[in-house]
């Protein structure tokens, strides 16, 4: 399995300033994936809920949110300043030192 | 952006050729360049403000945010944006004047191709300053003023602000540097808009941007001009301009933030000065191409969050820092953004019978999500008369100005 190399863990800092950011996913039918669509702001969930109603309801079904905080994000991109190298061992896997993608990860 | 001098009065502008496609004729290099399929990228570089202002779609304050943009992660993300094409990067704030690297930012998207200008309050430019923006290859200095000194200080909540604007501006001018004053039309400013360009005309500014508020941050809608009287100052502004280039003086106007404007610059071209120029007024609006929104303009907030405007603070696609600026902006597997780029369909009815929906495209989404709580509702701003849409169903209410 093949897969790109460099990826960084992007640093974990506020996505927003008044408020909290809510990761937005939504669902356009019942078959289909859920879809990241952004963010929302807003002052809690049932905040960002509406918000993301707001935007989203004429064309979703579902509608999921996370905090945005709660995200552990990898990533090729290089702009963070504060990214750390992603690990590159695949834990309980013999010889996931060969593997360069980190596909699993858990957190404690 | 509409550039209210050049349709009126033919008056030749930098920028025009991102407004209206290539203009073949003109003498002006960047006119004469192929129409940007790109957005200008307005970068809130820090949330910081020495001022408080009424209406800052950035709630700026006094301090920082957390994780604002570092001088290294500025630099790779202007890299980001010359690789994606886009011409221009506004410098926005809060202040931007605050960041102790912004003149460096500001050669290093020079550098980058990119032409790189600033929305400033300008009260904390200096001679120093203005020089070392200019030779770092600032192209043009926007400074706010938004009314005479009484109104513009309780607006911007300090007193001295207006004096201290006028003194950045006088820096920005000895240094040589293109400045033009940005004008938020409210309720409380709008008695002033004469006054101000004719002070500032005095004063040496020659180019007036004026913005109607959008409804974001503490821009809310309780600030904002009724209908009626926001057509009344449009046609002012119109009035102006004409006045002023009738007596020589070729002061360069343009309105932004509501494309109703677009159908009633038609509608004056042709009450005014005939069907031929309201033909030829209409056909450049027609290549301006209406609302920008995630089209052709776009915003990166201190954080590194984009908006689809930078009034539209509260929604984004994603952070610079996990995904490059381009690959989140051409992604139209996101349905928003889909939407607004093939936005017509979702319209309301309203507009969709408008005789100018050509030329505006439904006019501000936000103003109409904010208001209305609906993405696809009608603008409230929208000043036009049922006679001027063509829209017979008068059953909008509160919408039109008759």
């Amino acid at each position: 399995m093949h897969a790109p190399a460099d990826r960084v863990t992007v640093a974990e800092r506020p996505r927003a300033d008044d408020g909290t950011a809510f990761e937005v996913f939504v669902r356009d039918d019942v078959d289909r994936p859920l879809r990241h669509v952004g963010s929302v702001t807003a002052e809690d969930a049932a905040d960002a809920y509406e918000r993301a109603t707001r935007l989203f309801a004429w064309y979703a079904d579902d509608i999921w949110l996370c905090p945005a905080g709660d995200f552990t994000r990898f990533t090729t991109h290089d702009l963070d300043d504060d990214a750390e190298q992603a690990p590159t061992d695949v834990s309980g896997f013999d010889g996931g030192d060969d593997y360069e993608e980190p596909r699993n990860r858990e957190w404690s | 952006m509409i550039s209210v001098s050049k349709l009126l009065c033919g008056l030749d502008a930098e920028g025009d050729g991102l407004r209206y496609d290539a203009a073949d004729e003109s003498e002006k290099p960047q006119i004469r360049e192929d129409k940007q399929r790109r957005p200008v990228v307005v970068w809130n570089t820090t949330k910081q403000c020495n001022l408080y202002c009424e209406h800052c779609y950035a709630g700026a304050d006094d301090g920082c945010a957390p994780g604002e943009l570092s001088t290294s992660e500025g630099e790779r993300l202007l890299e980001d944006l010359a690789d994606f094409g886009v011409p221009v990067v506004l410098f926005s704030g809060g202040e931007p004047l605050v960041r102790e690297d912004l003149e460096h930012l500001v050669e290093y998207a020079s550098d980058l191709g990119i032409r790189p200008v600033l929305s400033t309050n300008g009260t904390l430019v200096t001679d120093d300053r203005a020089a070392a923006l200019r030779d770092a290859g600032l192209k043009y200095a926007g400074v706010s003023v938004d009314g005479l000194r009484e109104t513009n200080d309780a607006f911007r909540g300090q007193d001295g602000a207006f004096d201290a604007a006028l003194r950045g501006i006088e820096c920005f001018q000895d240094a040589g540097v293109k400045t033009g004053l940005r004008y938020t039309i409210t309720e409380r400013t709008a008695p002033d808009l004469e006054a101000v360009v004719d002070l500032l005309y005095s004063e040496g500014v020659d180019r007036f941007c004026f913005y109607h508020l959008d409804y974001g941050g503490r821009g809310v809608p309780d600030a904002d001009l009724p209908p009626d009287e926001k057509r009344e100052a449009v046609r002012r502004v119109c009035d102006m301009t004409r006045e002023y280039h009738a007596a020589g003086e070729e002061i360069e106007t343009l309105l932004v933030g509501n494309y109703a404007d677009a159908g009633f610059l038609v509608e004056y071209a042709r009450e005014e000065m005939g069907e031929a120029h309201a033909s030829a007024v209409r056909e450049y609006l027609r290549r301006n191409g209406g609302d920008p929104a995630g089209e052709r303009v776009a915003d990166v907030d201190y954080q590194g969050n984009v908006h689809l405007t930078q009034f539209w603070q509260d929604y984004s696609l994603g952070n610079v820092r996990d995904r490059a600026f381009g690959d989140m902006w051409t992604d139209d597997s996101n349905p928003l953004l889909a939407a607004l780029r093939e936005r017509e369909e979702h319209l309301p009815d309203r507009c969709q019978g408008c005789d100018y929906v050509d030329v505006c495209r439904g006019a501000s989404r936000l103003r109409a999500l904010t208001a209305t709580g609906d993405l696809w509702g009608d603008d409230p701003q929208c000043y036009l008369t049922d006679e001027e849409t063509g829209v017979e169903d008068a059953s909008v209410d509160g919408v039109g100005a008759d």
